[in-house]
């Protein structure tokens, strides 16, 4: 298992917002946790990536127990967030903030070679290079942050609502794209409000529900039961 | 009020309100660089700038460096001056941020606290240099102000229409100068400097890029009292002297300047520090020199009522070439 999470706890305060969260991602895999708003799926990526400390339970990535490294060092592993509302730093440049995502590779040579691969899924990005981050609109914004994560070469990628404010079609663009990072090699785990959408791409998904999961199963299947379809794809 | 005065030499106290100002701009630096990463008035910060100029006034002592000193001598003095007031600046600066404020941020403190803490430290500091040092090894420590002869003769180099320039105010302005552009060039253009604005602009999501937030507030205490340093010495050639509690009064004009030109923007720091230098050596010739002061904290109170981000009025996250 790429990664790995057993019993995840985690306090806003006194506030418990995940009781007790496990679930696994295979290397390869799309992975999908839907839920509903305040069902705790930010918070779970929170605690993968380490902006927040855990109340308990374990997280291990590759094999290595990261429950207790900062978020940085977790980044450093291979671990990669593209946060919700995108975290695009707004006073640097396209550029700057596609290098930011390369801040911690040594290896100059091939991040070239990694801009390119960016800059050919949002051809976008290329036409923009020098525009300042804070003043592009909430797709590019969305395009940027997902290309800056890709820039650190992660083992694995976490995706916050990657879909948030988007138009529709800007929102299928942005999923197609997703697809085509995955098929290149990158292991993914989403997180989505658009449960249609994730559970479609996904080979697998795990449902969120106030802070614990509730079912978990292919997309497929997911996308097929009558429970899931009534509470997140609005079918009765 | 005495216009004739003002404009009888206006080049003249231009040229005093750039040196002056050179020496703000350098402190202010400090508390917009800290203020950029952690939202936080440094109020300690006039204090690193004050164990500047007593390491400076220790170099001397040490090296017998006066105005009788050969030129050798005065070019190895200053040097050496520059060297320790920079280490000794710097040294406090990240010892403050680690005893103090450290402790503080693990525990989640809210900014009153922070900021009650900065002052706090301030006080240490002054009552170290006003009262400890003297307790144990008595003057020049103590209350008195003492005098920082620097080994630097006063030479005017040019007169340009009865303008007379010399070379100590060369030497602050260029000096203050160049160690603003290479902080520019440094925070602009290096990687570790990239990281800096990151924190500043976004720490979370800088942290998710692999910064380690730490390092970078270490690095910022210690590139601002790095110039702090580098304003001390640049202080004691133009003004020969220190006190105990001379960072006070430096501290709020460097303060002052760094609101003017928009807290968190390093150039605003260098536009407000020239602009409160030359604003404050022309009011003290047209009223007195008492006003030089009051000048200070009407422009504070001008800027903090009718334009609170300054003139420039970006962050340091957001400032960029």
């Amino acid at each position: 298992m790429l990664l790995k999470l057993e019993d995840v706890v985690l306090n806003y305060g006194k506030i418990e917002a995940l009781h007790g969260i496990s679930l696994e991602v295979a290397e390869g895999e799309v992975v999908a946790l839907i839920g509903a708003n305040g069902a705790g799926k930010t918070s779970t990526m929170r605690a993968i990536s380490g902006v927040r400390g855990l109340s308990s339970g374990r997280i291990t990535f590759n094999g290595e127990d990261v429950s207790k490294l900062r978020a940085d060092q977790r980044m450093r592993k291979g671990l990669c967030l593209t946060p919700e509302g995108r975290g695009v730093f707004p006073g640097m440049t396209v550029t700057e903030n596609l290098d930011m995502g390369a801040y911690t590779r040594k290896d100059k040579a091939n991040i070239a070679e990694d801009f390119d691969r960016v800059f050919g899924l949002f051809p976008r990005l290329k036409e923009r290079r020098k525009q300042v981050g804070g003043t592009m609109s909430g797709g590019e914004q969305q395009m940027l942050a997902i290309g800056r994560s890709l820039m650190s070469r992660p083992k694995l990628l976490l995706l916050d609502e990657p879909s948030m404010g988007l138009a529709p079609m800007l929102i299928q663009q942005i999923f197609s794209i997703i697809s085509e990072i995955a098929e290149q090699g990158t292991t993914i785990l989403v997180v989505e409000q658009n449960a249609k959408q994730a559970l479609s791409r996904a080979d697998r998904a795990y449902v969120l529900e106030t802070g614990r999961i509730v079912k978990t199963g292919t997309g497929a299947a997911l996308l097929d039961d009558p429970s899931v379809r009534e509470a997140y794809l609005g079918v009765a | 009020m005495d216009f004739n005065a003002l404009f009888g030499d206006l080049g003249g106290h231009t040229l005093d309100g750039l040196t002056k100002g050179s020496v703000y701009a350098l402190v202010a630096l400090g508390y917009t660089m800290v203020y950029g990463v952690l939202r936080l008035i440094n109020f300690a910060h006039s204090e690193v700038f004050m164990v500047g100029t007593w390491t400076v006034l220790g170099v001397y002592t040490v090296l017998g460096a006066d105005d009788t000193s050969g030129m050798g001598m005065v070019i190895f003095a200053t040097l050496a001056a520059l060297v320790a007031a920079v280490v000794a600046s710097a040294s406090v600066a990240l010892a403050v941020e680690r005893i103090a404020y450290k402790p503080l941020r693990k525990k989640n403190a809210p900014p009153l606290i922070f900021l009650i803490t900065a002052i706090g430290c301030s006080l240490v500091l002054v009552e170290i240099f006003g009262h400890v040092l003297r307790f144990f090894f008595g003057p020049p420590f103590g209350r008195a102000p003492v005098n920082v002869p620097s080994p630097i003769q006063t030479v005017v180099l040019l007169d340009v229409g009865g303008v007379r320039i010399t070379n100590v105010q060369v030497f602050i302005v260029v000096g203050a100068i160049l160690m603003m552009v290479a902080l520019d060039q440094f925070v602009n253009k290096s990687r570790l400097g990239r990281g800096v604005r990151a924190v500043a602009q976004d720490a979370d999501t800088a942290a998710l890029m692999g910064v380690n937030q730490d390092r970078v507030i270490m690095l910022v205490f210690v590139l601002g009292g790095a110039m702090a340093g580098v304003a001390a010495l640049l202080y004691t050639i133009a003004f020969d002297l220190t006190k105990f509690d001379i960072g006070f009064i430096i501290g709020i004009k460097a303060f002052t300047a760094a609101v003017l030109g928009g807290i968190g923007n390093l150039r605003g720091a260098l536009v407000g520090g020239l602009l409160l230098g030359i604003v404050e050596v022309y009011a003290s010739t047209v009223f007195n020199s008492s006003w030089a002061d009051v000048t200070a904290f009407i422009v504070l109170v001008l800027v903090l009522m009718f334009k609170p981000t300054g003139l420039l009025g970006e962050s340091l996250g957001k400032a960029r070439a």
